[in-house]
């Protein structure tokens, strides 16, 4: 530290700011992102009439991950944009009415820490659909503002149908059942 | 005043003055767009939440009372949820179920199928009901396929669905033109078209004559082995084989037969193709 005019300056040293950039991306804040995990496995032994094809399978365990990380973002934020593309038709639909039901009553919901385990039970016989059994895990926070009211870790059992798109899978249907 | 405590301990666990004074009971099933009545115990004010597909919901209740839940909040088959919260927050998960089938999705293919073949048209139907919920129920689906011209039904077959979906393969039919296909389930059809073609030619055969310009060669009318006429534009390949070299000629089928004048002075060999189908040959001597 050096003095000037008789009294102390501190001086500006770049390294500083590169220490703090660091230390933001070695321990960043802890934010609803790091919770937003969607993991997806699927199986597709039991598949039938149709076997699901060498590259079909990492495209719909791919492009369900993005519906539902696209779902807890469109559901949190109460927002229409991030659904589009991955849902269509019927599941277009009700998803457009919860968000818009929930931008009137001011609730939103998160999904947090996901995990899918997908058994793929039917694909037809030329390919243009695929139904899907879905046991999802995830935490459950829903809010009244910025109040939560309720939180909670759920086990929910999805019957999924999902059709080709022009650039992979999209989810056409999603239903939550008591059991399979 | 240890006494004192264990008086209010036993008036507070009496009155359930920790926040557990009320509790929620939801019905154990729900058809969709049916009305449904949620009943709450305790007294005082409360919030209620309902949460679910296509609904969000809060409105202020009365705990004790019974909170009615619309039809056209139950209109999507599902998960909901139910929460009042008053000091504290309870929660109850219900499902809605799909009501009564009102209408088919029906998935057929090809659009387009040569006749005779194996295996060759597919249909899988998914029942919903009249809010657009998938009929997870069994029900039996009954298929049909009908061949133009003829009230006699080529396939019929009733399959159940599993898993809301059912489905029937079965090969094409001996004549060209519109097979229809149905579904039906108690008193809902759906109806496609799938159009049957003529297949590969069979017995394709050619005859020939010298001209001033070489040889006029014409098929016979072209069928396929069920007797339809292979449509016109379907392409026929000449060959004409001279010692010199070989030359080809691709020419549409016109009015159910292909027509080729072919340059040919020496001796030739000229044979016709179709597709993967050979025709016969003929041999065509040297012009006097």
């Amino acid at each position: 530290m050096s003095t000037i005019a008789g009294g102390p300056v501190r001086r500006y040293r770049p390294v500083s700011g590169l220490m703090i950039l660091v230390l933001l991306v070695a321990f960043p804040f802890r934010s609803n992102a790091a919770d937003s995990t969607v993991r997806v496995q699927l199986d597709a032994t039991k598949i039938g009439p149709r076997a699901v094809e060498g590259l079909t399978e990492p495209a719909v365990t791919r492009d369900y991950r993005n519906a539902w990380s696209s779902l807890a973002q469109a559901l949190e934020v109460n927002s229409l944009d991030s659904i589009r593309g991955a849902f269509t038709g019927d599941s277009q639909r009700v998803l457009t009415a919860t968000i818009t039901s929930q931008q009137k009553s001011g609730l939103h919901q998160r999904y947090l820490d996901q995990t899918h385990k997908l058994v793929a039970v039917f694909y037809a016989p030329e390919g243009d659909v695929i139904e899907l059994h879905d046991t999802a895990e995830y935490q459950q926070e829903v809010l009244d503002g910025g109040k939560v009211i309720q939180n909670e870790r759920v086990t929910i059992h999805y019957v999924v149908l999902m059709t080709p798109s022009a650039d992979g899978w999209v989810v056409r249907y999603l239903q939550a059942v008591p059991q399979f | 005043m240890r006494r004192l405590l264990i008086i209010v301990s036993v008036v507070c666990a009496a009155a359930d003055c920790w926040g557990q004074s009320f509790d929620i009971r939801v019905p154990a099933t729900i058809v969709a767009g049916d009305a449904a009545t949620i009943a709450t115990t305790g007294n005082g004010k409360a919030t209620f939440y309902l949460v679910g597909p296509g609904v969000s919901r809060k409105k202020d209740v009365k705990l004790g009372e019974e909170i009615q839940v619309h039809p056209e909040d139950l209109r999507n088959a599902g998960a909901y949820l139910s929460i009042v919260c008053s000091d504290v927050c309870k929660r109850a998960t219900f499902y809605v179920s799909a009501a009564t089938p009102a209408s088919l999705t029906f998935l057929v293919h090809p659009s387009r199928v040569p006749v005779s073949q194996g295996d060759a048209v597919s249909g899988v139907a998914f029942p919903f009901d009249p809010f657009r919920n998938l009929v997870l129920n069994p029900v039996a689906i009954d298929f049909q396929l009908t061949e133009r011209g003829t009230s006699a039904l080529s396939f019929s077959k009733a399959v159940r669905t599993e898993n809301g979906v059912a489905w029937f393969r079965t090969s094409s039919g001996k004549s060209a033109g519109a097979l229809q296909v149905g579904a039906t389930l108690d008193g809902v059809s759906a109806r496609r078209v799938v159009q049957q073609v003529a297949s590969d030619p069979c017995n394709l055969r050619i005859e020939g004559q010298r001209t001033p310009l070489g040889m006029l060669v014409r098929t016979n009318p072209i069928h396929d082995c069920t007797g339809n006429p292979v449509p016109d534009g379907t392409v026929v390949t000449f060959t004409a084989t001279e010692a010199n070299g070989k030359s080809t000629l691709d020419v549409p089928i016109k009015q159910g037969v292909a027509r080729a004048q072919i340059a040919a002075s020496g001796g030739a060999v000229i044979s016709v193709a179709s597709g993967v189908v050979m025709g016969n040959e003929i041999r065509v001597g040297t012009r006097p």
